[in-house]
């Protein structure tokens, strides 16, 4: 049972690893059209992303939000609830952060501030997405569009709060004032602007997990996702599953905007990480709604963005190269998953037909 | 005999993952009635959906009046005179009989009123009292039945394959298609019905063929055969024959009390109709009705799971009337519900998880919610063990096992939270022969061990063989409760129609 196990991680990374190097290929297929060389390019991204720790680091930086906000999808996908609105959580969680480090920092403690800064933005993240499920489980709103439309709700709340109590003193850029040093979160690569967020992020999805994997609340969640009617005649509440799920969705990519603003950005600005929602959407699908696979799907998005920017700096090809490489890459991945299917269904056809032949 | 009207030489048929016809070979003659009996899964329904042109052959070859044909679409099949009632019927419920009847037979202008006079003639003529110009959605499942026989009737067919066509019907409908059947014949027609029920078999077949495991095992005349032979032809080996022991249920304690308990809905329909019975510990409690006519709804009742309007119900003495299903389970009541796909597991978790369905509040496999899977990994192999569950291992999803191992694991779960009471809906529906001796023998063992038992079945020999007292329900109120000594199968058939406990004593004393 376990060798059966080991070798279908062994085929996953195999597919997997396969589809993402065919997208690649494909994707660099398309520089010539735009001037470049494509061996030229794949040179010149994988040597500068790679030999630098500077660069290295900026993949932790970009994979940090990524796992976060790919985690908040995945964990209601369980309970079969689409939380199409991690963008307007992960905004919540950053104006949260920003508000309250920006309130604290000069009364408090340092590392309070932080504490309560990271605690406020999952609170933040968890009360939008308790307030999605609520309005599921009172009414029977369409959890989809709610959380879709929810996004736009909390964009311009932070629109408005950057041009009134959050702006900057000078009132001249719409962002926030610069969190003060003490409040920044730890570096702990040296030379990088990596910081320990990253191990937060990673904390978080071996968490959820465990969660999933080990405990009654998981597996609730889980049985409710696959089979409401059995749920329901076990006792378990739908409803009260929606809640959960949503509210630990919410948490995680309020999580994310504090990373972000207190790991990263240091300041709250318009217009954020406004592609961070659905890049975590596709990166669950990737990894199959797997919290330790989609660590690994965030660092390769997160190695694929710092390569692409490299690219567009460096040579003459578009910064959307950056964009059309992971859209290429993840359907090849997505691909991968149908091709894998029925590949096995003709497997056993075949180890059916020989062994009937034995007979 | 004359030359055989539908000869099937070595069909083989192979799906995805299995050989459902290995091998087949068969014969019906012109004005001959073969019943086609067999265990689920044995390639009944697939070798007849070959011949209808449903499923397309692996290989072998078919020939109608001796010359070979190549059967591609049911409208192939048609053409030769080949029609099928299938097991879930074909119908537009939002049509009326006429226009279902004629569906895919019409070119240009319909004239209804010529259609719809034929159609009553036909009706008449086999003594269907079907009403030409209803809409089907108004009509009983017995009645939708003979639309779909006056279908084929229509079409000319003189070669007419059922599938499982008594599995809806009580028994004094069973009689009239019974009758149907041997007429139809008389008319030089050809009949193949399919079937799992012995009894229907020796009534009114000429000619049995047994299938098993894809294959044919066996084909004999009605006379030269007995029902214990067929069974052993079908399964393989003798039937293990129940045995019910004796039971001084009366003289133990009620444990269940259910009180004046009804259920309304907004619009004043009642689901439930003031029902009142009780069941003692040790009791097994039958009761028999057409499905749709509350049984559903009570278990859920029970269950905790559908809100009571009216009444009580009582266990030991306690009100749970009012219990969420959650406060249910934990007082040791089980349930195994008729649609165990549904309600019963989930198909797409593993054996072990789903043996924890109903535990996740118990605090039974878990320590403050961190649950210990090995633990309940070892349990779920005990129940394998014990109910002899076919599986290869835990951790394979319950949805690749069979319906009767699938099953035997609800059973098992079940009868292990049910401390107390066990409900038992539909428990051996669907299932083949020698599980549902299996099932039955733990239903009786249930009783042994002093729990009180609801069972609910439509098959009466079921409720007959295990039950202490039967109830039998109609339109979500109960006819009676009656010992099974003071009931016939004639009378049971009366009383599940709704037809009052006078009339049905009246009727059968009539008779005898």
């Amino acid at each position: 049972m376990e060798k059966s196990k080991d070798s279908e991680l062994l085929q996953t990374f195999l597919w997997t690893g396969g589809a993402l190097i065919l997208g690649l290929i494909v994707s660099f297929a398309f520089l010539p059209a735009v001037g470049e060389d494509p061996f030229a390019a794949l040179q010149l991204m994988v040597g500068m992303t790679f030999s630098d720790s500077f660069n290295m680091g900026k993949i932790l930086v970009k994979a940090a939000p990524l796992i976060l906000c790919s985690l908040a999808f995945a964990s209601t996908f369980k309970a079969n609830l689409f939380n199409i609105g991690a963008q307007g959580q992960f905004y919540m969680g950053c104006i949260c952060a920003t508000a309250i480090s920006l309130g604290c920092q000069d009364v408090l403690p340092p590392f309070l501030t932080i504490l309560l800064a990271a605690l406020g933005a999952m609170a933040g993240g968890a009360a939008i997405g308790y307030i999605i499920a609520l309005l599921k489980t009172k009414f029977n709103a369409n959890e989809f569009l709610v959380s879709m439309m929810s996004t736009y709700v909390v964009l311009y709340i932070m629109k408005l709060l950057l041009r009134t109590s959050l702006q900057e003193s000078k009132h001249e850029y719409v962002q926030s004032d610069m969190l003060s040093n003490a409040v920044w979160l730890p570096k702990f690569l040296p030379g990088t602007t990596a910081s320990i967020g990253i191990l937060i992020s990673v904390a978080a999805a071996i968490a959820i997990y465990f969660i999933l994997k080990k405990t009654t609340l998981g597996y609730r969640i889980q049985v409710t996702g696959l089979n409401m009617d059995a749920a329901r005649l076990s006792g378990i509440d739908p409803k009260k599953q929606f809640l959960i799920a949503f509210a630990i969705s919410g948490c995680l990519a309020g999580l994310a905007g504090f990373i972000e603003v207190n790991g990263m950005q240091h300041m709250l600005l318009d217009g954020l990480d406004s592609d961070i929602g659905s890049y975590g959407i596709g990166i669950a699908i990737m990894a199959n709604s797997n919290p330790i696979g989609v660590i690994f799907c965030s660092l390769l998005f997160g190695a694929l963005q710092v390569g692409g920017t490299i690219l567009s700096h460096e040579t003459t090809a578009p910064a959307s190269i950056i964009d059309l490489m992971l859209g290429i890459v993840m359907l090849f991945v997505l691909f991968s998953f149908f091709f894998r299917n029925r590949h096995e269904i003709k497997k056993t056809i075949k180890k059916q037909i020989a062994l009937e032949g034995k007979k | 005999m004359g030359k055989p009207v539908v000869e099937m030489r070595h069909i083989y048929k192979r799906f995805a993952k299995t050989l459902a016809n290995d091998d087949v070979s068969l014969t019906v003659n012109p004005g001959e009635v073969v019943a086609l009996l067999g265990e689920n899964g044995a390639g009944k329904s697939t070798i007849m959906k070959i011949l209808y042109g449903l499923y397309h052959k692996t290989s072998g070859e078919i020939l109608i009046d001796g010359k070979e044909r190549d059967i591609q679409t049911p409208r192939d099949a048609m053409d030769l005179g080949i029609c099928m009632v299938q097991q879930h019927f074909t119908l537009i419920p939002a049509q009326t009989v006429t226009e279902n009847i004629i569906l895919g037979t019409y070119k240009g202008r319909i004239d209804y009123d010529k259609e719809q006079h034929e159609v009553e003639e036909l009706s008449k003529k086999y003594g269907f009292e079907v009403p030409a110009g209803a809409y089907v959605k108004d009509l009983p499942v017995g009645i939708q039945q003979k639309v779909e026989i006056l279908k084929a009737l229509h079409r000319h067919a003189r070669i007419l394959i059922m599938d499982e066509p008594t599995a809806v019907l009580i028994p004094q409908e069973i009689d009239v298609l019974m009758h149907f059947i041997r007429d139809f014949a008389a008319e030089g027609n050809s009949v193949i019905f399919i079937t799992h029920k012995m009894k229907e078999v020796m009534d009114a077949a000429d000619r049995i063929i047994i299938m098993r495991n894809g294959a044919v095992s066996g084909c004999v005349n009605k006379k030269d055969v007995t029902a214990t032979q067929l069974a052993r032809l079908m399964i393989g080996h003798d039937l293990e024959v129940l045995k019910k022991p004796e039971s001084n249920f009366e003289s133990q304690k009620k444990r269940v009390e259910v009180d004046h308990v009804s259920i309304e809905l907004k619009d004043g329909r009642k689901l439930l109709n003031d029902l009142n019975f009780s069941i003692h510990a040790g009791e097994i409690l039958g009761i028999a009705g057409v499905s749709g006519n509350g049984q559903e709804e009570l278990c859920k009742a029970l269950y905790g799971a559908l809100h009571i309007t009216q009444g009580s119900v009582k266990l030991d003495g306690e009100d749970i009337t009012h219990k969420s299903v959650k406060e249910h389970i934990a007082l040791g009541i089980g349930y195994c519900p008729a649609d165990r796909y549904r309600y019963g597991m989930v198909s797409d978790m593993s054996l072990t998880q789903n043996m924890m369905l109903k535990s996740s509040y118990l605090g039974r496999w878990d320590k403050h919610g961190f649950i210990n899977w090995s633990d309940v990994s070892n349990y779920t192999e005990d129940v394998i063990k014990k109910y002899n569950v076919k599986a290869p291992d835990t951790s394979v999803t319950i949805g690749s096992l069979s319906g009767g191992n699938q099953q035997k694991l609800v059973v098992g779960r079940e009868v292990d939270m049910g401390t107390n009471v066990v409900i038992f809906n539909q428990p051996t529906r669907g299932l083949d022969l020698g599980a549902i001796t299996n099932v039955q023998k733990v239903v009786l063992q249930e009783r042994a061990a002093g729990k009180s038992v609801l069972l609910i079945s439509t098959e009466l020999s079921e409720l007959f063989d295990l039950s202490d007292r039967i109830a039998v329900m109609y339109q979500g109120s109960f006819v009676g409760i009656f010992k099974p000594e003071d009931l016939n199968v004639e009378k049971i058939g009366l009383l599940m129609a709704g037809v009052s406990l006078n009339e049905a004593e009246g009727g059968s004393d009539g008779k005898e």
